[in-house]
This record gives structure tokens, sequence and C-alpha cells, in this order.
């Protein structure tokens, strides 16, 4: 009964954000399956894929697909304790990976073939039939507890910003709160509520088996035969609500005591990699940021000619490095946002910073990507996007998200529709989808509000150098340091670090 | 063929992972070794991949070189002036070369040895990455401006990780464990030393002649290539760099008499962390001692073994639990680490581990449990495998230590005839608590 009333609460009021609709196209109650036989590797990648993650969460129960699944990539079987499994597990070198995200989560493993069976009879047990044994809750509750309340807020500021802008990007949205959840909606967590969510979304139309490598012929059958045991059905498609357009720039500050400040800011865009915009929009983001690449332009700038941080990057959609600095594969979602991360710099190097990644993004807009530039980066991404599936899994893995965005082959896709875009495309596309007015700002620093103070104020921002600049640097800087943000003072949000991920969204400034 | 045909092919290639485990050696891929003339060593290993080269350049020089006061972290900053191109080559023209290839490039310093890597697509790139590459380590170019333009990039790199307070342990650690050696600071340096970086345009000069040079370098390939296209294009390229054939001498660390603490005090909040280290051997590929640590730490600390169920899964007093017995070149440390709970489990955490340490000097390892972590290893090591970089970056590992590849064989070979008895030894041998250091991190008030 209880449960019944909580479920219905839940909905009643995530009514307000969201429809759940009765089916999509492409959904069916039955498994499905993603195969990439390799015959004679002998490793076998695993991709077990949920269409199920944190925005699946039911209201106040934040945490609760992410807490499910880690029971059962972290938690005992039925029949074996998680002791057992890790004694299990270690002499063939096993492990079961989560990845946890908005709409998706996703079970990794790689085995070689001689322990293929031995592997496979285990992790089939930790999913099909979980434990759920209380100690092992206590367990991974107290880790994602702790995560939200100390690691995340005090001993990792780059992801820290980087949940702040998610928090601010989304407010009062599914995607509004952290993987994790928040300490009081985690503290709530119950067992039940695990076996509950488990129950409810486990079922064999929100799966997609994934398997790669030299397994046996019959290996893909037997697969589908056991986790055809689980209940038909599937969770409808989430139903998003329009994305927030922020209100000129608002920034969300944390005050925190910190030699360095840490700087991530963005908009939601309404395109993703389905949409043929996509390639187009691709080339500018890679000309502005490219992840770790020194053929980033804020790199460029901030960096290389400045020296004032160890990088600066853009992302047209939501990203998170894999293997090398390759992005990684199985965070698909429907909505998607534009987004900088300046890495930490110097508290007193922080304004000039913000005011350059505005200034360079605000040229992007105005001016498009540069004729030279394009040429350049259009033949960089035919090449560099050769690297990006080396191994059987990675391999997989964009399979996999190429269903997802309904290609065949997303990398031989790009192949093909590179070298076709013109410059005139990549502009129009930097016209339609980016802008240098409207962004959320997250921060991490210390002494926020003469921060505050100075942004409100627009006070010129000037650097010093430890040497001798160019002439051409030091005039730029000169239009960088006086950079107007036309700041409203009630866009600025003031908030200690230790009041986040308390409740779901940005906690209230003091 | 269009350029999606070809590419769809050589995807569905098949990466020649070989069944390593069936094999007579650990790393089985035919490895072909040649030295020119001025010392530089190719280790040169063709595969019949689809399309990809990993061309890794590794300079036996890392923060163990910085002997010097006031030096620590030039290995890592001198990885950065890298960077800076040469006179025929600018540093313009060497990041348009790299972006039209597509190139994975970067660099990355550890305590012995520093290394550089270029990932294309590709065999008809190779001959431009082996003069494009060599050109840089024989004629890189910089001047004293673009030092002082550098160095706080450096400072940045620092604060990228400031928040993280296993690298303030880690210094701790180290600072107060040597007295010494060059292990005494991190790869990354003491913070005073980085902001005096940008006054280090001499020292740099003399470091690069010390350290950056054929007799001190090998260059290790892995991939889609001929070997004997690349000798050809080595050869001509790399032919003209210079010997330096300086010595370098590292300071040896004194005997520990007494155990050593350190705590330090966290600004904000944070989970209580105990980290113990021992002085332990140097890497050996003939004498056991190390391999013998690594199965210690495999059978009596690993995720699998009973202390860590104990600490992690059923008392929970533990979040994490884990050791760090890296190979090195010179004696390092064995160090445990713990992530807690509960500040006031710490005295009990560190009781649990020396009594641990205790009853293994005093019991023999279980023959069972040692076959099993022989076992972890050996597929462990066969899971690496999977790319080129995978087969490259596992090797260099091993390559610095001894400037011979055939070393990863070498030391599998060692971990299969080490016995209970073997690991009992090096036990007494090196965990004796004057032999410790103690460091903790709580939450505080910060300093």
């Amino acid at each position: 009964m209880k449960k019944n009333t909580f479920y219905l609460s839940g909905v009643l009021i995530l009514g307000l954000l969201l429809v759940f609709v009765s089916c999509s196209k492409k959904s069916s109650d039955r498994l499905h399956s993603e195969l990439l036989p390799l015959d004679g590797n002998p490793l076998v990648s695993f991709r077990i894929l949920l269409n199920i993650g944190s925005a699946n969460d039911p209201f106040e129960k934040e945490g609760l697909a992410q807490l499910t699944w880690s029971m059962l990539a972290n938690g005992g079987s039925q029949d074996l304790s998680y002791k057992e499994i890790s004694q299990m597990f270690y002499p063939i070198a096993a492990y079961l990976g989560l990845n946890v995200d908005k709409e998706m989560s996703v079970f990794t493993g790689q085995i070689h073939i001689d322990n293929l069976e031995e592997y496979y009879s285990i992790i089939k047990n930790m999913l099909l039939n979980p434990g759920f044994r209380e100690e092992d809750f206590i367990r991974l509750k107290t880790n994602q507890l702790n995560f939200l309340e100390r690691n995340l807020v005090s001993n990792m500021d780059e992801q820290f910003a980087k949940e702040i802008l998610n928090l601010a990007i989304y407010e009062g949205h599914p995607y509004g709160h952290a993987e994790a959840g928040t300490v009081e909606s985690v503290k709530s967590l119950t067992l039940e509520d695990v076996r509950a969510f488990y129950s409810e979304h486990f079922v064999q139309g929100n799966i997609t088996l994934g398997l790669a490598g030299g397994y046996p012929a019959d290996f893909p059958a037997r697969i589908k035969n056991d986790f055809s045991a689980l209940p038909t059905g599937h969770t409808p498609q989430l139903i998003l609500p329009e994305q927030k357009i922020p209100d000129g720039l608002e920034f969300v500050i944390s005050e925190k005591q910190t030699p360095a400040t840490a700087m991530s800011m963005g908009f939601p865009v309404s395109l993703s990699k389905r949409d043929s915009d996509y390639f187009a929009l691709w080339i500018a983001v890679s000309h502005f940021g490219e992840h770790r690449q020194h053929v980033s332009h804020l790199f460029q700038k901030i960096r290389e000619e400045r020296g004032q941080n160890y990088g600066d990057y853009a992302y047209a959609d939501h990203f998170i490095q894999g293997r090398a600095k390759f992005p990684a594969q199985n965070y698909g979602r429907q909505q998607q946002y534009f987004s900088i991360w300046i890495r930490p710099l110097a508290n007193s190097n922080r304004h000039f910073a913000l005011r350059q990644a505005l200034l360079e993004l605000k040229k992007l807009v105005q001016e498009g990507i540069p004729q030279e530039r394009f040429e350049l980066i259009r033949t960089y991404l035919l090449n560099y996007t050769k690297l990006y599936a080396q191994t059987a899994g990675e391999r997989l893995g964009w399979q996999m998200d190429s269903t997802y965005y309904g290609y065949k082959d997303f990398l031989a896709e790009t192949q093909e529709r590179l070298p076709k875009i013109t410059r005139e495309q990549v502009n129009n596309a930097i016209r339609k989808y980016l802008n240098c007015e409207n962004l959320f700002i997250a921060v991490v620093t210390q002494d926020a509000q003469s921060f505050r103070d100075a942004l409100v104020a627009d006070t010129p921002s000037p650097i010093t150098y430890a040497g001798p600049k160019s002439q051409e640097i030091l005039n730029e800087d000169m239009i960088y340091e006086v950079f107007p943000l036309h700041m409203k003072g009630r866009n600025i949000r003031v908030v200690p670090a230790t009041k986040f991920f308390q409740k779901t969204g940005v906690p209230k400034s003091e | 063929m269009s350029k999606l045909v070809s590419f769809a092919l050589c995807l569905t290639l098949l990466f020649s992972i070989p069944t390593a485990l069936h094999s007579a050696k650990i790393f089985p891929y035919d490895t072909k070794i040649e030295i020119l003339e001025n010392g530089l060593k190719i280790v040169s290993i063709p595969l019949d991949n689809p399309f990809i080269i990993s061309y890794y350049t590794i300079v036996r020089s890392g923060s163990r070189n910085e002997i010097e006061p006031g030096k620590s972290g030039f290995a890592h900053f001198f990885e950065h002036m890298m960077f800076k191109g040469t006179k025929d080559v600018p540093r313009e023209e060497y990041d348009d070369f790299l972006t039209l290839l597509g190139a994975g490039t970067n660099g990355y310093t550890t305590d012995d040895y520093t290394c550089y890597y270029v990932v294309f697509a590709g065999q008809e790139n190779l001959k431009n990455v082996v003069k494009t590459e060599a050109d840089r380590f024989i004629n890189l170019y910089y001047d004293e401006e673009m030092i002082k333009s550098e160095a706080p990039v450096i400072e940045g790199e620092y604060y990228a990780s400031v928040s993280n307070p296993s690298r303030r342990i880690n210094e701790t650690l180290r600072n107060t464990a040597f007295d010494l050696h060059s292990y005494k600071h991190t790869t990354m340096g003491y913070l005073e030393d980085i902001l005096d970086m940008p006054n280090q345009y001499e020292y740099s000069k003399l470091y690069q002649k010390r350290f950056y040079a054929p007799d001190n370098s090998i260059l290790l390939v892995v991939g889609d290539f001929e070997h004997d296209k690349l000798m050809e294009y080595v050869r001509n390229d790399y032919g003209p760099w210079e010997k330096s054939n300086h010595t370098l001498v590292t300071p040896v660390e004194k005997s520990q008499t007494k155990q050593k603490r350190a705590h330090y005090d966290w600004p904000s909040p944070t989970l209580p962390r105990l980290t113990v280290g021992f002085h332990g051997p140097a890497f050996s590929d003939e004498t056991i001692d190390m391999a013998a640590m690594d199965l210690l730490a495999a059978v009596a600390f690993s995720s699998s073994s009973a202390f860590y169920q104990k600490l992690v899964i059923e008392e929970q007093k533990c979040q994490s639990f884990s050791t760090s017995f890296s190979d090195h070149r010179d004696p390092f440390l064995l160090i445990f680490n713990a992530v807690l709970k509960q500040e006031q489990d710490l005295p009990d955490i560190e009781e649990e581990i020396f009594k641990e340490l205790e009853r293994l000097k005093n019991e023999l390892v279980d023959a069972e449990t040692l076959a099993n972590v022989k076992s972890n290893l050996k597929y462990s090591f066969a899971n690496s495998l999977g790319t080129t970089d995978g087969i490259a970056g596992s090797l260099a590992y091993y390559i610095n230590l001894t400037g011979d590849p055939n070393t990863v064989n070498k030391v599998f070979d060692l971990y299969e005839k080490i016995t209970p008895e073997n690991i009992q030894e090096m036990t007494q041998k090196y965990f004796k608590i004057t032999n410790s250091t103690v460091v903790t991190l709580t939450e505080g008030k910060g300093q």
C-alpha cells in the first residue's frame, strides 16, 4: 500500500513535467541484441544496455536507478555472495562494469575466451537473479552518499562544476539531478525501492544484449534464451519537457576554500547525433574546443598563448571520456547541451578567462569558422574518428549507439558525410544552434562574493605574466579584460559548496 | 574504392590478438630489435591489424633524474617543451601536421621515464611521422620567452588536481619517507619549484643535453607497417642525433631506522584516508624480490583477499582499500591506501595492516590462492593487449625499466617460479615497522 501511494504521488507530481506514453515506434516488449562476431579473437566483450537511467528515478527517489544497477554489478546474486563473486572473478581477471547516465545504463565486461563459460554463468545470475542482500545495500548506499556529500563537493572540483552546470541547465527537468541522486533522496531509499525498481524496469523490452569477439556461434542464442526468462514489457520512453533557455548569463557559483577556480558553462541545444546538422556543428565545435587536443581554439588562446591552465575545450553534446581521450559510448540522450570546460586556473585569473571564453564564443557565433580552419578540421575529424573504435568493445558500443541514433554505422556515416559538408553549412549550424548571450555558467571558487561583485560591476580584469608577451597578445588582452558581460545581480547565485546535492535542484543562494 | 568502403572494410578485419595464454611467452608478438650507431634502440612490432600504428618514443628520464635541489618537476616540464617545434617545423606547423593526420598524440611523464606517442591511421603516413618526430627530438627549438610562457601551464596542471586528496597524501608520503632520493618528490614537483620554472631556461638546455639523447631513448612502434620500411626511415632521420654519454648517479637512500608519521588537514569535507609505505626493492627481472612483492600484494590485499573482504565488504569500515607496489628503477615504496568511512577507525585500520603483515611473516600463503593470482596476472596482461596502444603502453612500462623488451617475459617467468616460502621470506625482509611511514589525512582547517 505504501509503495502504491508513493508511486502514485510521484507520478502525479512528475506529471507536471513529463508525460509517459504507452509505446514508441521502436520499442518492443522483447529483448534486443547487437552482435559483432570476430572469429578467432580470444577476447569476448559484453555490453548489456538498458534504456533506463537516472531520468527514470521516481520523484524523491533520485539515485534509485544508480543504486539498483549498482546492486547488480557490485552485489551478490542469489546463489553467490559478492565476496564469493570477487573470489571467482579474480583468477580470470573478470569484472562487471557499470555506467549510469540519464536515459541509459550499461553493464560492461571483457573476458578471455578460456573463461567465457565461467564468467557468463556468474554474471547471468548477478543480473537475472540478484541477491539484494541487506549488507550489499548498506555498503553501496553508503558509497553513493559519500560520493555526494564528500567526494563530489570536496575532492573533484572539475567534476563538481560540471554537475552544477547540469543542475542549472536541467532545473525542474528529469535530467536535473546527479545520477547518484541527492543526499536526502538516497538516505530515504530502501531495499524495497530497489527491488521494485528492478522488477519494473529490468524487463526484456528495456534490454539490448551486446556481444563482440570470438564467442561460440551458439552463444548469442543461449544468452537470449536465458534473458527470455525476464518478464516481457518495456518502459515507455520519457517525453521530456522543453529545454530551458537561460536568460542572459545565469551564474551558479559554489563557494569553497580552494586556490583554483573550476568552470563549466553551456546551454541546451535542439539537436543530437541523429540530426544531419550534427555533422556541421561537430566541425564547428571541434575547431572551437576539441577535447584534450591542441587543435582546440580555446586551448590555443587560453593555454598555449597565455599559459593560464591545463586545457580548455568545448562539446556539441554530452561528452564522457572513454579509452585514451576518445568519446565513451552508450551515453545516448534525447536532449543535448553545448558546453565549454575551462580547467582550473588561479583564482586571480578567473574573471579574465571567463571573459576570454565568452568573447571567443561571440566571435565564433558572429564570424563563423575561418576557411582554413574549416578545411583543416574537416580533414582532422575524418582521420581522428578512424581511431574511435579500436577494441571489440568500442566497436560494439558504437554499433549500439548507431542503432540508438538511427544509423547503420555512425562512424562510416561520418566518413561519408564530412567530406560533403561546406563551410556555409557549418556557419549556418553555428548560427542556428549556438549563441553567446544566454548561457548557464557554473563556477567553483573561493571568495565568491568578490567575484560576484566584480561580475556585476563589470570591473576590468587584467592579468599579469611571468615573462614578456608579444604586443599582439597584449593588445588582445586589453580587449578581453574589459569585455562587458552586462550582468544583472539577480542572475548570480552564490552557494556554499556543502549545500549542493542535499536536495534536487540548485540550492538557494545565501 | 571509396573512403567509406575502405574504412568499413578495415573494420571488418580482425585485430590480431593471439591467444596469449597458450603460448610459451606472455608477450607473444614477434618483436624486432635494432640499435643505431648512436645508441638509439628501435623495438618494432609489425602486426597485421587494420590500419593503425602506435609510434612511441620512450626517454628513460623522469622525476628520478631530478637530483638537484630546486629542479623537482623538471622532467614533466620538459615534456611540455617538447611540443614547441623546431626551426624547420615550428610549433604551429607541427600542430597542423598532427591535426591533418588526425593523430591521437600526447606525452606523459613518470618517476622513471617520459613517453611521447603518436597514434595514427594509415601506413602511408609513417614516413612523415618518423621524419617529424625525429626532427623534434634532434632539433627542438625554443627561446627563453617560450619557457616563461609554458611554465604557468604546469601551475595550471597542478591546479587541475589540487582538489584531489589522493595527490596530497601521496606527496606527503614521499616527502616524509625519503630523505635523499629524488623519489622524495612527485612527478609534478613541489609548488615552489613549479613557480620558479620560468627562470630555468639555462637548466632546460642542460637537461636536454644530458637526457634527450639516442643512448637514453627507445623507439617503440606497433601496428600496421613493414619493419624494413620503418628502419629505412629511422636510419635516415635519426642518424644525426648525437649521443649524450651522460651517467646519472641517483642519491642512495639510507636505511630507515624508525617509523615516520605525518598528517594532512584537508580544508573541506572528505573521507578520512590512511596511507602506509614501506621502503621496498628496486625492479628486477633477475632477482625475485619485487616479483614476490607483486604476488604478495595480490594474494593478501587484492579485492579477492580475506583482508580486503573483511574491511570493505563485511565490516565496511573502508570505502576502498588498495596497494600500490609499483615497479621502479631504484628502490621505491610498497604502499597501502585506505579510504575510511569514519575517522575514529583510523587507528584500527592501521593496526589491521600491520597485524596482517605480521601474520604473513609467520604463515605461508595458500598455494591455491597463489596459483589464482598468477592466473589473474596473466589474464589481466592479455586483456591489456586489445589495441596497438595497449601493446605499446604495456611494453613501454617494462622497456623503461631495463631497456629490454624481453623483460616482460622474464618477469612473468619469475612469477611462475615464486613459492609461498619466497613470499614469506620477502615479507620478513621488507615489512618491518621501523621501515614504515604512516600518513593520515582528515577533514580539518587546511594547511
